[in-house]
């Protein structure tokens, strides 16, 4: 029973271990959230990634890199703010002595930033997303430094995280401990207890099972209209065809069947399956009699099944018309 | 030790059964009534005629084809009498040039695109900044890495070069005369040279718009040269043909089991037609594919700013130079933004993709093997998000889609 302790002991650390990295980077302004990590600037946030393409590929880091030579730092906005204000990114060595607790009140005493920075992207606006580069030629302490305009002109939200480059992380221990355990459970297996450990496994294939569970995407439900009016289309395009930009005319009733006039339609699309929009902006304006409505611009670009959704407002009445097209 | 003999024994037969699980034989299902449908769409006879582009009025005059072939042809329209389109659309290698990034004055941005029926295309480049082949056609030639001229010495050429002048004046008549240099200068164009901006801000509005008029019917005329630039009918053509005929005997000649194989995974489990899907193997879209930057250089943002560049390119169909009466331009007009644009590229023709590496918009993956590798995994987006999603396809499942790939290979001329 005592072997049986000590496994669960280590298997306890493995897994204290194997999180240990998210948790140790918990400091500075850069916060691991789920599985991303998000930069607060002020009030706002976006979310902050690195990437060693040379070295690590696709793999992305939250602030330490295990790495060093070109590395792509990543902030998506989750702030539509950010992308209409300037953003001045730094890097400066970490001369403050504070390591990973290095905060703003730091940075503030050093006397000449420009001295010990080894890279400035000067405050510009990036729409989109923030990107900047930076090749690290020896591995070394530093802080990044974050600063947007604030909007009332009256100085600077200012985002500071510290990190290292070249950092090497665990090192082996993680991989010492596996093998541990590997051979505890070995042994556990050769002389027959493993028996005992039914419930831990029991437990892990619930929890595995559960996670399945989560992913798993229910199915579409089709959204039911209001019942106000009822829509039918002519495709301009005959047959309906991939890749080509078309017209429809729409035609649309209440429910006595009379015809919808001077209605404003906007309309929505694509293809729930693959979760994307349609490739073109489509406009509905009036059509050429009453009740009918042209659809213009619409182009869809895979075969399948799309969907398109009508927002119909017709003086106070407004609803939703989801037409379904299969091509 | 009897324990670890038990161990490494158990692991070698899981081994040993894995991968004769993996490698079973595997024969391909007859096709359905719906495979024949999507194989029809992909054949080269489902092509339909060329689409017409109002905003040139000599796109099918074969004289301005065979204007346009002399120009694509031409090394003197560029800085050093060295580059013309052909230096990186080079016809013996699919129209490309084999590199990861096209090579001209100087190295370009991005991967050379075959121009191999573009002209299918409502957009042009990698993230769609052009709106049609003849102001495609204008940009490479004012890049400093490309052809590095100035459309001013464009335009001089054009009218003084005896058989250039000919030409331009049976299609768009007499050209305007250049000559005076105080009106217009050796060179001029409004790029980010300074030189050259500055002696194109220092003339008359009239005669910037002179040169730019002449500068369009150039690039019409090089549109012209490129819309008769086709695919050919290849191995898989005449495989379709006959799986269409029904002709099982033929079919079995054309095509090998792993290619049968490979096609039924491309328009099946692969999800591979999903975006290279047509005769042309292409939708002509933008997707977000989460290839990897290349090192150095930060990530291209792609469509994003493409769809801001062609709104507010002169040379686009709503602009001054377009020949399209109504300026009823539907691709433009209904053109879609946002943020599902960013790290977006166009769709590239699969059409004898074997011959046309390296791939990607920057040359980052070197073979077909990289690639389908590539969009097994589907990694993670550096900007925006990975359209794609892991596969799941076996080693032997790729081998099998590479082996189909190659049938699209254009055939060697005898």
């Amino acid at each position: 029973m005592n072997r049986l302790r000590l496994f669960a002991t280590l298997l306890i650390a493995v897994s204290i271990l194997a999180w240990a990295p998210r948790i140790t980077l918990a400091h500075g302004s850069v916060t691991p959230d789920a599985d991303l990590c998000v930069i607060q600037i002020g009030y706002f946030k976006a979310h902050f990634k690195v990437y060693l393409p040379e070295t690590h590929q696709h793999e992305d880091f939250c602030e330490d890199l295990p790495g060093i030579g070109n590395s792509v730092f990543v902030m998506e906005y989750e702030h539509d703010g950010l992308a209409q204000t300037p953003i001045d990114f730094r890097i400066i060595e970490n001369i403050t002595g504070q390591g990973r607790f290095t905060n703003l009140g730091h940075i503030e005493e050093i006397d000449n930033l420009d001295k010990i920075t080894v890279f400035h992207h000067s405050a510009a606006i990036q729409p989109d997303v923030f990107t900047v580069g930076h090749e690290f030629d020896k591995p070394g302490k530093f802080v990044g430094i974050v600063s947007v305009t604030r909007h009332d002109g009256d100085g600077l939200y200012t985002a500071v995280f510290p990190f290292e480059a070249g950092y090497t992380g665990l090192g082996f221990w993680p991989w010492i401990i596996a093998g541990l355990l590997l051979l505890q459970l070995n042994y556990l297996w050769m002389s027959g207890r493993l028996g005992a450990l039914r419930n831990i496994f029991v437990i892990m294939l619930l929890f595995t099972a559960s996670t399945f569970v989560q992913a798993a995407d229910g199915p579409r439900v089709p959204v039911s209209r209001d019942g106000h009016f009822q829509l039918s289309y002519t495709s301009e395009l005959q047959p309906l065809v991939i890749n080509r930009i078309h017209n429809w005319i729409l035609r649309i009733v209440d429910t006595h069947g009379e015809p919808v006039t001077g209605a404003s339609i906007s309309v929505q699309g694509g293809m729930p399956v693959h979760d994307h929009g349609l490739p073109t902006a489509p406009r509905v304006t009036s059509g050429p009699e009453p009740g009918t409505y042209l659809l213009k611009g619409l182009r869809f670009h895979m075969r399948g099944h799309w969907e398109l959704e009508f927002t119909i407002q017709a003086g106070e009445t407004r609803d939703l018309v989801i037409v379904a097209v299969e091509l | 030790m009897r324990q670890l003999g038990s161990i490494v024994v158990l692991l070698l037969v899981f081994g040993a059964a894995y991968y004769a699980w993996m490698h079973r034989p595997v024969s391909p299902k007859p096709w359905t009534d719906d495979d024949v449908v999507t194989l029809r769409s992909l054949w080269i006879d489902s092509l339909p005629m060329l689409p017409t582009d109002p905003s040139n009025a000599v796109t099918d005059d074969p004289d301005a084809a065979i204007m346009g072939n002399r120009l694509f042809f031409d090394t003197r329209l560029s800085a050093d009498g060295n580059v013309s389109c052909a230096t990186c659309h080079q016809p013996d290698l699919g129209f490309t040039d084999g590199l990861g990034k096209g090579r001209g004055i100087g190295e370009s941005g991005r991967n050379t695109r075959s121009i191999v029926g573009v002209a299918y295309s409502p957009w042009l480049y990698w993230d769609g900044r052009r709106d049609s082949l003849w102001s495609q056609a204008l940009s490479p030639l004012e890049d400093p890495n490309e052809h590095g001229s100035s459309r001013m010495q464009i335009v001089r050429l054009v009218a003084t070069e005896a058989t250039y002048r000919d030409m331009y004046r049976a299609l768009f008549g007499q050209p305007p005369d250049f000559s005076d240099p105080a009106r217009f200068p050796v060179a001029a164009a409004p790029v980010a040279d300074p030189a050259l901006a500055s002696a194109w801000a220092a003339m008359s509005d009239a005669d910037r718009q002179t040169v730019n008029a002449v500068y369009a019917n150039i690039g019409k005329a090089i549109a012209a040269f490129e819309r008769t630039v086709l695919p050919p009918a290849t191995r898989f053509d005449a495989y379709i043909s006959a799986v269409v005929h029904d002709d099982k005997e033929q079919q079995h000649a054309l095509f090998s089991k792993n290619e049968i194989l490979g096609l039924q995974l491309f328009i099946c489990a692969a999800r591979c037609t999903e975006c290279h899907n047509g005769p042309l193997f292409t939708n002509h879209e933008f997707h977000n594919t989460g290839v990897l930057t290349v090192p150095g250089e930060l990530p291209d943002r792609g469509r994003i700013d493409g769809v801001r560049e062609v709104l507010g390119n002169e040379f686009n169909c709503r602009g001054e130079y377009s020949d399209h009466a109504e300026r009823r331009c539907d691709e433009l007009t209904y053109v879609r933004t946002g943020p599902e644009l960013l790290g977006a590229m166009r769709t590239p023709s699969l059409r004898n993709t074997s011959g046309t590496g390296p791939y990607m918009h920057k040359g980052q993956l070197a073979t077909l093997a990289e690639v389908l590798q590539h969009y097994n995994q589907a990694p993670d987006a550096m900007i925006g998000h990975n359209e794609a999603e892991p596969l799941g396809l076996t080693g032997p499942q790729l081998k099998r889609l590479e082996a189909f790939l190659h049938t699209l290979a254009t055939p060697s001329a005898r």
